[in-house]
């Protein structure tokens, strides 16, 4: 507990009166965006690539042909099974997940206005997997893109951990030039599923 | 040592201070064009101002609200007033948990506390695991900027840095090459470590839940292999409700890098199964800058860095010469709150043109907190002899027109015919690397009587 009383009642002085919380107006940012094509734009920008697919085209074998020498594959989505080499039942601990080349996630949703996914762990049952993943993949619905992160938070609900994914992971530290690939995925490739 | 002694250090290497220059006006400029893509750009700052306003104004209740929801999510609260206080509660945490090898991300409060000198010499190693602290950790130097923490260093250092510490060949400062052989040499911490502390960005008090913001992924790599994940917050991390997640997220990178978010947003609710997650609250001052008007809204910060960016003096004295944990603008209407004498000269380093106020994305009137300051410290610390007998003798002087007409006359001459090694001789600091301009022949108020005239 430590020092909990004496915080908030230091704070409960020293606060100013109430103040009254903003109302957030999303239609004061609305640009009418074409949200397929400003979506796409954002993914290109920072580092990831977006590749439309139909539904009669068969995810696994499309991203095959996008990875086609890669040792481990896991994939959450329905009818993976050939496409997996790696069974999670035999994993103890997230380390072991560490030669992971290829990662398949289905997302319920896109935001244009920066090109970021969420992904939740109700869809992965190792929260390490879309991190340690040497190429991630995310399968994403045309229509589960919202323009701007306002309409994003209105249809987040109830997760345990959840993350925005923008691009593959990245840094500029060494005199600001960028290198993609830091510690978290080498490539981020979105699969845009025509439904 | 003083914020001018500190800068004329840095500055005796001009080439450095003119790279160092452009490097941080290069980030501000990607900062203008992410900016100005957003409609209501303006409108969004107001927000995240007032969302920030209004969670001061109700903070103790927001914090109780934060707990109660987050011990509901299975995470452990614990709350410390000062950094010392800090340090033993993620200490005996790591003990109970008998973790000797930690992995730690990118937290400005972690370094405020000093916690990493404490664990070890307590026999626990603790390894930064963002690329720009991994360099500073590896120099032996604090960060010099809160978003880019080895902005000061160069390639060729980098260079000689990892062939010292992690056997790399030499490779002309190759970034690519450098960021690889750092991702495989922190890629083995992250497997063997035995817990992980990172720091949080935005604490939730509707959810109980926190977000954490990187590029390089290493707070996720960190916290999600490790058995235990320690969060650290100051308590002015706290926003009320989740939608204000979508103000925040959308001001936060733009304004710090350029990007229109971070690569990673990471949010954090529950620990996952066999997991355990703790979150230190922390006080260390904060409780009391809430309890001065004309410095609360400095809590406001969302640590982004633009303000340090766009400084004109921050960029040519370098993050070391504010010998503070936050440098910058906002570190020096921050640090004269903790310690008015060490930091006297912060709130000095600053043309006041106010840049930092019209970038912060959370409308912080940083250059009017920074005059107000000098207005306290002018009158709380030691001033030196010539600056006190001269500040006396102005303010006479102003009050006596017809006294001040004739010395600006005087000044106007010498201006114009003394030989510029008597008007730059030394105690004339303003003349110190650059030459004072020509003397006008007439003075503001003779142009402007004549010009009625006509
Ligand atoms: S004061 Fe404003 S501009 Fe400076 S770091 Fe904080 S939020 Fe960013």
């Amino acid at each position: 507990m430590g020092s909990r009383t004496e915080i908030l009642a230091k704070i409960k002085t020293n606060k100013p009166n109430l103040i009254e919380t903003p109302i957030i107006e999303p239609q004061v940012f609305d640009e009418g965006l074409n949200l397929i094509e400003e979506f796409t734009k954002k993914v290109e920008a920072v580092g990831g690539q977006v590749v439309p697919i139909t539904y009669e085209m068969d995810i696994h074998t499309e991203i095959k042909t996008l990875f086609p020498d890669t040792a481990l594959n896991f994939s959450t989505l329905e009818k993976a099974i050939s496409f997996n080499t790696l069974s999670l039942d035999n994993i103890e601990k997230p380390q072991e997940l560490e030669d992971l080349d290829v990662l398949v996630l289905e997302s319920p949703l896109g935001v244009a206005e920066n090109g970021a996914v969420w992904v939740n762990d109700t869809s992965f049952p190792i929260r390490v997997l879309p991190f340690i993943t040497k190429h991630l993949v995310l399968v994403l619905g045309k229509n589960d893109i919202v323009p701007y992160m306002h309409q994003a938070y209105d249809t987040l609900n109830d997760f345990n951990f959840g993350v925005f994914i923008s691009g593959p992971s990245k840094t500029a530290d060494i005199e600001q030039s960028l290198v993609i690939g830091a510690h978290g995925a080498l490539s981020l490739t979105i699969l845009l599923k025509n439904d | 040592m003083s914020h001018p002694k500190l800068a004329s250090l840095f500055n005796q290497n001009e080439a450095r201070v003119d790279w160092h220059d452009k490097a941080l006006w290069f980030v501000r400029h990607k900062r203008d064009l992410a900016t100005h893509q957003v409609k209501g750009w303006e409108a969004l700052r107001d927000l995240g101002h007032h969302i920030k306003a209004h969670t001061l104004s109700n903070l103790d209740n927001y914090l109780i609200e934060f707990e109660k929801n987050a011990l509901e999510n299975g995470i452990q609260v614990h709350w410390a007033a000062n950094g010392d206080e800090h340090n033993k509660i993620v200490h005996q945490i790591l003990e109970e948990n008998q973790a000797k090898k930690i992995v730690k991300s990118k937290s400005m409060l972690t370094e405020e506390c000093h916690l990493n000198p404490f664990l070890e010499a307590k026999a626990i190693e603790v390894i930064d695991t963002d690329l720009g602290e991994r360099i500073v950790q590896l120099a032996k130097e604090p960060p010099s900027h809160i978003v880019l923490p080895a902005i000061h260093k160069n390639r060729h250092e980098v260079d000689a840095l990892f062939q010292e510490h992690l056997n790399t060949q030499p490779c002309d400062g190759d970034p690519q090459y450098l960021t690889h052989e750092a991702r495989k040499h922190l890629r083995e911490k992250f497997i063997k470590a035995d817990a992980a502390i990172t720091g949080v960005n935005f604490a939730i008090a509707e959810t109980g839940g926190f977000v954490v913001c990187t590029n390089e992924g290493n707070a996720d790599m960190g916290a999600h292999i490790a058995p235990v994940h320690i969060a650290c917050m100051g308590i002015e991390k706290l926003i009320p409700k989740q939608e204000h997640l979508g103000v925040f997220l959308r001001l936060l990178a733009r304004s710090a890098t350029g990007q229109p978010i971070t690569t990673y947003s990471s949010h954090f609710k529950r620990p996952a199964k066999g997991h355990k997650m703790h979150i230190v609250i922390v006080d260390n001052g904060r409780s009391e800058q809430l309890g001065r008007p004309d410095f609360r809204a400095s809590l406001h910060c969302i640590r982004c860095g633009a303000c340090m960016n766009t400084c004109p003096i921050y960029r040519r004295s370098g993050g070391h010469s504010y010998d503070a944990t936050i440098p910058g603008p906002i570190g020096s209407i921050l640090s004269p709150g903790k310690d008015l004498t060490k930091h006297s000269s912060l709130p000095f380093a600053s043309t006041l043109c106010g840049s930092c106020s019209d970038v912060c994305p959370v409308k912080i009137d940083i250059h009017s907190q920074l005059y107000k300051w000098r207005q306290i410290i002018t009158q709380n610390t030691k001033q030196p002899f010539i600056k006190k007998k001269s500040m006396v003798f102005m303010g006479k002087l102003f009050t006596k027109p017809t006294q001040f007409a004739r010395i600006g006359k005087i000044a106007r001459w010498s201006l114009r015919y003394l030989p510029k090694s008597i008007i730059n001789a030394r105690p004339n600091i303003w003349g110190k690397s650059r030459d004072l301009p020509n003397g006008p022949k007439q003075s503001f108020d003779e142009w402007y009587k004549e010009r009625t005239k006509k």
